[in-house]
């Protein structure tokens, strides 16, 4: 029933995060064992592929670390854990050198052979380094291809389902798993773990993530008594593509380039909403421009699948599928006219800034365990500037690797599982084989349309409240009445969707009880009741842990240890242009 | 879920080597792709049925099968323009072996890509600058034109040289190791070309242009391997190659 294997790293998910971590530990000891265990084939499931827009580095003359952190600050709207924005601004340009020279990317030049940095909202300096709009294409192909060519252990198509500690003793001993290809549970005992899943807000009605992303990585965290912290930081998209409800393709990212060349978007009565309304109208940021859409929608004005139109022709169609080829072909395919017609857009959940807390070298409350990528929180405070996730992932990766190789060097001993609590979680596994059948994904769409309605763009107390109490009635509904049959366990997609939908429901408690917390509006989170952002010399962060399935909620004061709100890290004026959208 | 009366019969691959297609009768709605097809047929009719895909928009090149006799990305194939008098005949890739119903085992498409040397071998470290390359320069517009490979395997489920000699790196690999032949801060030159050119090498594509014809992302595999060709004969003929 349990296959066990044992390895010195084991490192869950193959994005930026994992595959960094994996040729890092590997360069520092090519003794140890390494194992990277990835829900779907390595590097090609999660988020860090789907990178359109780049890698915000300050590498280019003229810009400069302090500058880049400063912008994740004001950003993060004075939340970001600084030390950890610090780490990123400040290793991001040694790890794009360490991606053009060593993994083999090449970044966009511009004609004289120098590194081009594009505009992106948000930043005084065009510092986003990037491969045309593919940027995370080029990342994580080149990325596979050197963890393939060294001896690091691939279980592709394995889903972890529980971290486990060791017994008797606070500390990690490894993670349980499920070959998806067998149906098969896997014990993997470890020296070091990295949590490196990724988030991927998946829960709402529309999301951009990946379709495997369904948030494995927090609620293991939650269920091993970590704290998070963030949680009620959902990052909205504000155009995402609108094709109705039959298809995959609803929700997924048109870039905000559209909107920054001069895209229109217009309400249901075809008229433009966001100019006058809102300074830069259509190129506002992100969170205000969501907002406006949601304004649209809440009131009717709304296009047959309930959304706005976003259009491009007055710019000139041929123009268009130039400059925006990838966009214009990938809505070709679904039918369609991007560059000569409307196309129906909604905002969609897009980045989770919430994630486990955690130390600028990665490590957690939870000894051996380390996290990294979108699993981790506290970088980006109440927003994520477009750019920094894979910069964020790459980053801390890298310094995983490391750091577990020197955790290593300290504590060389693989310690006993916790062999209760492997039973108990293949048990919990196991769960709705003992239920009678029931649909899935009824419960899935009565969760999106929760999270969306009341728990989502914008909030309040009311709906937050009624929120918390349909998703603990939902929950019930999965656990009591909604079963799997049992019959064929191998590459069973139905029970990973199951799977799947449990931890997206516990996630979404915790979400929808942070935002209940917060009386105040910052960054991504918007209370209507609460629209003011309160102050900033105050500013506190909301950490949540679960305990005997009771979630508990606590604050604490950010530390400034680089700089106070009111102050700036910033003293040079030169060669800094104006940030463009 | 929206009505429509209009149904589609969709036959499916159940199986692994051993299997045979079964029928389902799926309705047509509108914006509909083939991975939402086989999604619902999962959902509503069987909840056995097995197929792999992530992104749901071509950027993983995780849910490439066999529609109607050709390879495909399923996420961005919509219905309407492969179905055939109402009817859709869904399998797993070719030339890889089957999992399970419609998941192909990858793993030989990705070795091959490490046969063919196609990976880059550094001159450089993470403390140096980045090498100032202008982006017009004859090498890199060639590797440029032939970058954007996801690595869906469709080029290789099309090749008929694959099928007939399973030696062969395939268009995907070949592709790349192309890519690198033109990167000038690669290292790895001399190793690349001996692995190219040995057996299952670029030699033995036979231009059919499968690859190039169904690349989802408009690259011509044809094209770089001929480009292959030339510069290993070209090595041979300088005694390069040993």
């Amino acid at each position: 029933m349990l296959e066990r294997h044992k390895t010195d790293i084991l490192i869950l998910g193959s994005g930026g995060a994992g595959l960094f971590a994996a040729l890092h530990a590997h360069a520092a000891d090519p003794s140890l064992s390494i194992t990277i265990a990835t829900k779907g084939l390595l590097g090609k499931c999660g988020c860090t592929r789907m990178v359109q827009g780049g890698y915000n580095v300050a590498i280019i003359p003229g810009d400069s670390i302090e500058r880049h952190f400063m912008d994740t600050i004001e950003g993060g709207k004075w939340l970001p854990h600084q030390e950890l924005a610090w780490t990123l601004c400040e290793t991001a340009v040694e790890r794009v050198q360490e991606l053009e020279n060593e993994v083999g990317c090449f970044f966009d030049r511009n004609p004289d052979g120098t590194l081009h940095g594009k505009a992106f909202a948000g930043q005084t300096f065009d510092r986003t380094v990037h491969k045309g709009d593919l940027t995370g294409i080029e990342i994580i192909n080149r990325l596979m291809e050197q963890v393939w060519a060294r001896p690091i252990g691939r279980l592709e198509e394995h889903r972890a389902i529980a971290l486990i500690p060791a017994a008797g003793e606070r500390a990690i001993a490894g993670a349980l798993l499920i070959d998806i290809r067998t149906g098969q549970f896997r014990l993997v005992e470890a020296k070091a773990v990295l949590l490196a899943t990724g988030g991927g807000p998946t829960m709402y009605l529309y999301h951009t993530p990946s379709g495997d992303k369904s948030m494995d990585g927090l609620a293991m965290a939650l269920r091993a008594g970590l704290p998070l912290r963030d949680m009620e930081m959902v990052q909205f998209h504000p155009t995402g593509l609108l094709a109705g409800p039959d298809t995959r393709m609803t929700g997924t990212v048109l870039e905000e380039g559209l909107r920054g060349a001069g895209g229109y978007l217009l309400n249901g009565d075809g008229a433009r909403f966001m100019e006058g309304a809102y300074e830069n109208a259509e190129r506002a940021t992100r969170d205000i421009v969501s907002r406006a859409i949601y304004r649209e929608m809440r009131e009717g004005r709304t296009t047959p699948n309930g959304g706005v139109y976003l259009t491009m022709d007055h710019l000139g169609p041929d123009r268009v599928a130039k400059m925006f080829k990838g966009m214009v072909e990938r809505c070709a395919d679904c039918g369609f006219d991007l560059a000569g017609g409307r196309v129906e857009v909604v905002p969609t959940a897009h980045y989770f800034m919430g994630g486990v807390v955690c130390a600028p070298d990665t490590s957690t409350e939870l000894p051996g365990l380390f996290v990294a990528g979108e699993d981790a929180g506290g970088v980006h405070g109440a927003n994520r500037l477009g750019g920094n996730g894979v910069a964020n992932s790459t980053v801390f990766g890298g310094i995983a690797g490391d750091k577990m190789v020197r955790w290593i060097g300290q504590e060389p001993h693989r310690m006993a599982p916790d062999e209760t609590m492997i039973d108990e979680e293949m048990e919990r596994a196991r769960h709705p084989f003992r239920k009678p059948t029931g649909s899935v994904e009824e419960i899935r769409e009565k969760l999106l349309s929760i999270m969306w309605d009341q728990v989502g763009v914008v909030r309040n107390a009311r709906d937050l409240n009624a929120g918390l109490e349909s998703l603990e009635e939902l929950r019930q509904q999965l656990l009591r009445d909604t079963g799997i049959v049992e019959n064929d366990l191998a590459f069973n997609l139905s029970w990973h969707d199951w799977l799947n939908l449990r931890n997206l429901i516990e996630v979404s408690q915790v979400i929808a009880s942070a935002a209940l917390q917060r009386e105040n509006s910052r960054g991504a989170h918007y209370r209507e009741d609460y629209q003011d952002a309160g102050s900033l010399v105050d500013s506190r962060f909301i950490i949540v842990r679960k305990s005997n399935d009771q979630i508990a909620l606590t604050d604490q004061q950010v530390d400034f240890t680089h700089v106070r709100p009111g102050e700036t890290l910033i003293t040079d004026k030169a060669g800094a242009p104006e940030a463009a959208e | 879920m929206s009505q429509s009366q209009q149904h589609l019969t969709v036959s499916v691959w159940r199986g692994k080597s051993e299997g045979a297609f079964q029928d389902y009768q799926v309705p047509h709605l509108e914006n509909q792709t083939v991975l939402d097809i086989v999604t619902w047929i999962q959902r509503y009719l069987d909840p056995t049925l097995s197929y792999r895909f992530a992104c749901r928009v071509g950027m993983c090149g995780s849910c490439a099968m066999t529609v109607n006799g050709t390879p495909r990305w399923t996420c961005r194939t919509h219905v309407s323009k492969v179905a055939r008098d109402g009817r859709l005949k869904i399998g797993p890739l070719s030339n890889l072996p089957v999992i399970k119903d419609l998941a192909a085992d990858m793993t030989a498409f990705f070795e091959k890509w490490q046969r063919a040397e196609a990976r880059f071998t550094p001159t450089k470290t993470r403390l140096d600058p980045i090498e100032q390359i202008p982006p017009s320069s004859p090498a890199r517009l060639a590797a440029s034109a032939a970058i954007e490979c996801i690595n869906c395997g469709v080029c290789y489920a099309a090749c008929d040289t694959v099928r007939w000699n399973a030696d062969y790196l395939g268009p995907a690999a070949l592709n790349r190791a192309w890519t690198l032949v033109n990167d000038v801060r690669d290292g790895g030159q001399d190793v690349r070309l001996r692995a190219i050119s040995a057996n299952g090498g670029c030699h033995n594509c036979h231009s059919h242009q499968s690859c190039q014809v169904l690349c989802p992302q408009n690259l011509n595999p044809t094209a770089s391997i001929a480009g292959l060709k030339r510069l290993t004969a070209a090595a041979f003929i300088r005694g390069g190659l040993k």
